[in-house]
């Protein structure tokens, strides 16, 4: 299924603002909101896994349900998931198409990776105290 | 301890009454004394023209409007960008400059004083922070008070003092130095996008007349004891007509103070003209120094335009939403709850305007027509009527009638109707120059006792070295010489510092913040009346406890005590 | 110990009416904060000491020698990249200018990727704004267009406008209209007296629409614009024409939606357009507490409000060229100092992996999605909690933070000086 990705803030994103390794973090970013009859056209309940994919990457990502997000769209709160899959493209602006970057939304049983392999994929290197 | 003996100076300290006398002048740790040791650094003036360090009493560099004025205009910073040297960090903007700019350009010029034309108390901590980094001119603020809610009700109930205690907690609090008021209610009608259009107006929903904000403002200036008068900055500023406001402005101040004026009307070109509309607009510098004259309570500073591009930058909010009208260029208004507003606009003065040449007339004509150099100081408003780089082209103009012929014959050809300008011969000679320009600032400010303005025994040694041998210089006829010489110094000194030598700043700034903290009797402190409070809490959006500008914006603060009248 | 009126570091709206309940050295209770103020104040997780990565992975290092690397790295860097500086205080902001200025690198704060295309639009055509109080005491109509305060700045229409009572709204949510609009029906559009649902990429339009319609030009206004029915379009122009002040909000969905600084454009001419009517103003919901603080301080000192270059030896702006997520995306830069902000989380990680192939230092007292990516981390106090220091709320009206617990940490502005005079010493030398 194609769509729009929307990103923005989210009050729980915005609580673990600080805590970026926990799992709550995880939890509250790693999500993707989508009309419920969007998801019903996927063949999918509410809380099951879909992979976006752009131009810039894919990623995993859990399901809810919002019937304040409009069909053939995904809400995905910021932070390294959404970011992983938008592109650095700014059409000189300086700033990326953090809203409106086109995806393709699949099914997945692929499991949600957690923040540390995300930075790694990227050649970072996750640091436990 | 540090000397320095500045030797063959041809002073002119008109305070002192040294008028081209060739002397030398003995610092020691920051200050004129009586004499150097051997072993003081010598500089050697040369026999050139020697005044006190410089002293603008009215110019816009410091604050959030100011720094919004910048931010908005990419194109400005460009246009008046240097890059770092030296000591010397990198400046951008002409108009609008940059902290560090202003601070370099001011003392390539040899001034070592500003007033900040005006501060919101809300945001005064901005202005503080933004006077650290002015770091070589001595800095103090004007304290905006004109849309000031809790004032207006005092003014409202004929209570004097309670305006002074109001007055009083808020300039110790945020660490102001004088009393701003800029189309006084005329700010606060903004808050409805409206204006007031004589001061005997009623300001919509407070029942007060600016009027009576101004006379209650003098009074309560004069009784706090204020080393500065009330500032003002008059209603109906720019509008065809306005003089009559000004005028009648005028006749409302009373003679109060012994030492100095009693009102200091600042920008007065932008609010001397006649006419009714834009078709038929003239000057009227004629009746308004008529007035000055017979008003040793009143100073005025030029507001004198000069060709070009340049920001106007105001708390009058309603001012700057017309000039948008009029130009539709980008336009910024940020009015500040309970207390005053602003607005910023661009503007290019066009010698194709037939409006633009009586504006630059008028400002001539204010400081021409004005007797007593003292109670007609020059100034643009900088930036409003032109960036501050370009007093030394009004004091080639005020010194040569020559020069003003030969501008006057580039203008507009209608100009000479409507202006006087021409027909005047007074050239002005350098010791007026010198009032006007640093002598004249002191004595409004109230700053001579803190040992600004002079070059007497103990005054603070700010010294503005000129290269220009005025007994050999015929300003009249030699006014190339005379601007070109006012553009850079040889030498300025601050504190007994040389803080530039031939444009080039050569250390680190250490500059000082004045302000002042009058004392009321305890039984009318602000701070403990329960209705004042109570509305602060309910009405501001910052709680009082965090509204007082902390110790630490001032690193070098000067504060001047008065004690309250009872 | 109780506290009063504790300044919050989170947001822009910068609450100053806080109580804070302090146990030693931790916060155990806040009062009158929302959400995300509670989980600032009384979170944990800081960084105990600071750490490098060698090749055997991470090692815990001494502060002097963490500054003495910071310090080399950027000494030895052709072009770095000084990019953050919302969550801190404004020394450190001043500071981290100045090593800029000093090594001819790039310094950019987080406004490049929320509110500068704001700032592009004000710097074509001003801003008509006002402090947060005008609006509290004054507005009848209230628009937040494209931002969702419910969320994000959630104390924003209980301390400042829908739900605030004012001197001359004295009815409060009574008082007021309140306006809504965005692409999906957000928490902040379930309170609203009119919500405008736009098509995605539909602001531009919309804001147009409007505009002619308040020229009195409806009559070329199509039956639908981008979603919106003209009926609406025309009741909503009548509103805001009607009103004895409007103030309107607006936030990233006009940033970063197609158009970017257009929208933003289009949305303050058409408060221009509406001054000629009666009062209106408009205000950009800023994100951080302290990013206004950081164009206000680089505006200062440079003349630009963020994406400043000085490589040349003159201060030089050009967004699109010297922007963060630009010079990341370009490979261009070759050492990274990131200061109170997380890229690794906020940035497209196409720009954000090339932090990782160059010498980054990190200075943040947390562990955060950038924490990976970079080769040195120094944790530093929390802004607010034990270090003061000034900030710029959304409206421009300084406050200072105060320092409510004190801690081990340095302040980062004291970090900063040390890596500046070191950097000093050395090309002096």
């Amino acid at each position: 299924m194609k769509a729009i990705l929307n990103t923005g803030r989210t009050i729980s994103q915005g609580v673990e603002v600080e805590h970026k390794g926990s799992p709550v973090y995880r939890a509250a970013v790693s999500v993707c909101y989508m009309n419920p009859v969007d998801l019903m056209d996927l063949g999918i309940e509410e809380g099951a896994r879909v992979v976006l994919t752009s131009r810039a990457g894919s990623i995993v990502l859990t399901t809810w349900t919002a019937e304040g997000v409009n069909r053939g769209e995904v809400f995905v709160p910021l932070g390294p998931y959404a970011n992983h899959i938008i592109s650095a493209e700014t059409h000189a602006t300086g700033m990326p198409d953090f809203k409106g970057e086109p995806v393709e939304i699949n099914p997945t049983e692929e499991r949600v990776k957690d923040i540390g392999s995300v930075m790694e994929e990227i050649g970072g290197l996750w640091y436990d105290h | 301890m540090t000397e320095l003996l500045v030797k063959n100076a041809c002073v002119i300290d008109p305070l002192n009454r040294i008028s081209m006398e060739i002397m030398d002048l003995p610092i020691r740790d920051g200050r004129i004394v009586e004499s150097v040791s051997s072993v003081a650094d010598v500089i050697d003036a040369q026999g050139c023209l020697t005044l006190p360090g410089g002293i603008d009493s009215h110019s816009h560099v410091c604050g959030t409007k100011v720094n919004f004025g910048r931010y908005m205009s990419p194109e400005d910073m460009r246009a008046g960008r240097t890059a770092r040297r030296g000591k010397m960090h990198v400046t951008s903007g002409y108009y609008v400059p940059t902290t560090f700019g202003n601070s370099y350009r001011y003392s390539t010029m040899g001034y070592t004083t500003v007033l900040e034309g005006a501060m919101a108390p809300l945001e005064a901590r901005h202005t503080h922070e933004e006077f650290t980094a002015t770091p070589h001119q001595d800095m103090m603020a004007n304290t905006l008070f004109d849309g000031n809610w809790a004032i207006m009700e005092a003014v409202q109930k004929h209570d004097v003092r309670k305006a002074a205690a109001i007055v009083a907690w808020t300039l110790s609090a945020v660490k102001g130095y004088s009393i701003k008021l800029t189309n006084p209610g005329g700010t606060e009608a903004w808050g409805w996008g409206e204006d007031v259009s004589s001061v005997h107006e009623q300001v919509p929903n407070f029942n007060v007349t600016p009027a009576e904000i101004i006379t209650t403002m003098i009074q309560a200036n004069e009784l706090l004891h204020l080393p500065h008068s009330v500032h003002l900055h008059c209603n109906n500023l720019g509008k065809p007509g306005n003089f009559q406001t000004t005028l009648e402005t005028f006749d409302l101040v009373p003679d109060s103070n012994n030492g100095r004026q009693t009102l200091y009307a600042t920008h007065v070109q932008f609010h001397a003209y006649g006419g009714t509309t834009w078709q038929n607009i003239n000057s009227k510098a004629e009746e308004i120094s008529r007035s000055v004259n017979a008003k040793p309570q009143i100073v005025m500073d030029m507001g004198q335009i000069m060709f070009g591009r340049t920001m106007t930058m105001t708390a009058d909010g309603p001012m700057e939403f017309n000039l948008y009208r009029l130009h539709h260029n980008k336009w910024s208004n940020h009015d500040v709850e309970l207390e005053t507003g602003s607005g910023i606009i661009p503007v290019l003065y066009s010698k194709k305007s037939l409006v633009n040449c009586v504006m630059w007339a008028i400002g001539l004509e204010l400081a021409l027509l004005t007797k007593n150099p003292y109670q007609c100081l020059l100034a643009t408003d900088n930036p409003n009527g032109a960036p501050f780089v370009k007093y030394p082209e009004i004091i080639g103009l005020l010194m040569s009638k020559r020069y003003r012929d030969e501008e006057c014959a580039t203008l507009h050809s209608g100009t000479g109707q409507r202006t006087v300008i021409s027909s005047i011969d007074r050239e002005m000679d350098w010791n007026e120059i010198a009032i006007m320009t640093r002598a004249g600032q002191a004595k409004a400010l109230g700053i001579i006792t803190q040992g600004k303005g002079h070059l007497g025994l103990g005054a603070e040694a700010d010294v503005a070295i000129y290269p220009i041998r005025c007994r050999d210089v015929d300003p009249s006829t030699e006014y190339r010489k005379v601007t070109e010489g006012f553009q850079k110094t040889m030498y300025t000194i601050k504190r007994g510092r040389v803080i530039a030598r031939n444009g080039e700043v050569i250390v680190e700034g250490a500059n000082s913040t004045f302000w002042v903290n009058p004392s009321v009797p305890e039984e009318i402190n602000v701070a403990d009346d329960p209705e004042f409070v109570k509305k602060f809490k309910e009405y501001y959006t910052v709680r009082m406890s965090n509204y007082p500008v902390q110790d630490v914006y001032l690193p070098r603060g000067k504060c001047i005590r008065t004690e309250a009248m009872r | 110990m109780i506290i009063k009126d504790v300044v919050c570091p989170f947001c822009g709206c910068l609450c100053d009416d806080l109580e804070v309940e302090v146990d030693g050295q931790r916060v155990i209770r806040v009062q009158n904060g929302c959400a995300l103020a509670e989980s600032t104040f009384t979170g944990s997780n800081r960084l105990p000491a600071p750490i490098r990565r060698n090749a055997m992975g991470w090692e815990e290092i001494s502060y002097d020698d963490a500054i003495s690397d910071a310090a080399d790295i950027l000494l030895s860097a052709d072009r770095p990249l000084l990019y953050g500086w919302s969550s801190t205080h404004g020394e450190t902001q001043s500071c981290g200018v100045h090593i800029a200025e000093l090594i001819g690198g790039v310094i950019d704060n987080t406004s490049t990727v929320c509110h500068g295309p704001s700032i592009l639009a004000i710097q074509e055509v001003g801003h008509p704004g006002c402090t947060l109080g005008q609006v509290k005491n004054r507005a009848d109509v209230i628009v937040y267009w494209g931002c969702n305060p419910a969320e994000a700045h959630p104390r924003h229409m209980s301390r400042y406008t829908t739900f605030a009572t004012g001197f001359f709204v004295p009815e409060a949510r009574h008082g007021r209209t309140v306006i809504v609009v965005d692409t999906r029906r957000t928490e902040s559009a379930e309170i609203a007296d009119e919500f405008i649902r736009i098509e995605r990429g539909g602001d531009y339009e919309v804001l147009s629409a409007l505009r002619a319609i308040v020229q009195g030009k409806s009559s070329i206004i199509p039956s639908e614009v981008a979603g919106v029915s003209r009926e609406q379009l025309i009741r909503v122009s009548e509103i805001c024409k009607k009103a004895k002040f409007g103030a309107i909000f607006f936030g990233l969905g006009l940033t970063m939606s197609a158009g970017k600084y257009k929208n933003v454009r289009n949305a303050i001419e058409l408060t221009d357009e509406l001054n000629r009517h009666t009062k209106f103003t408009i205000s950009p919901l800023r994100g951080h507490s302290n990013v206004y603080g950081s164009n206000e301080v680089f505006t200062w000192i440079t003349g630009y409000p963020y994406a400043v270059d000085f490589a040349r030896g003159i201060a030089f702006y050009n967004p699109g060229e010297t922007t963060a997520v630009d010079i990341l995306q370009r490979g261009e830069c070759d050492a990274a100092l990131i200061v109170a902000s997380d890229p690794g989380a906020h940035f497209p990680h196409s720009a954000a992996a090339h932090l990782a192939k160059i010498p980054t230092i990190l200075i943040d007292p947390h562990q955060t999605a950038t924490t990976p990516l970079c080769r040195l981390q120094i944790p530093c106090t929390m802004t607010g909690i034990d270090a003061e220091g000034t900030a710029y709320r959304m409206d421009g009206v300084p406050i200072r933070y105060k320092k409510i617990i004190e801690s081990s940490y340095p302040d980062d502005a004291y970090l900063l000086r040390r890596i500046h005079d070191r950097i000093r010493e050395v090309q002096g030398a």
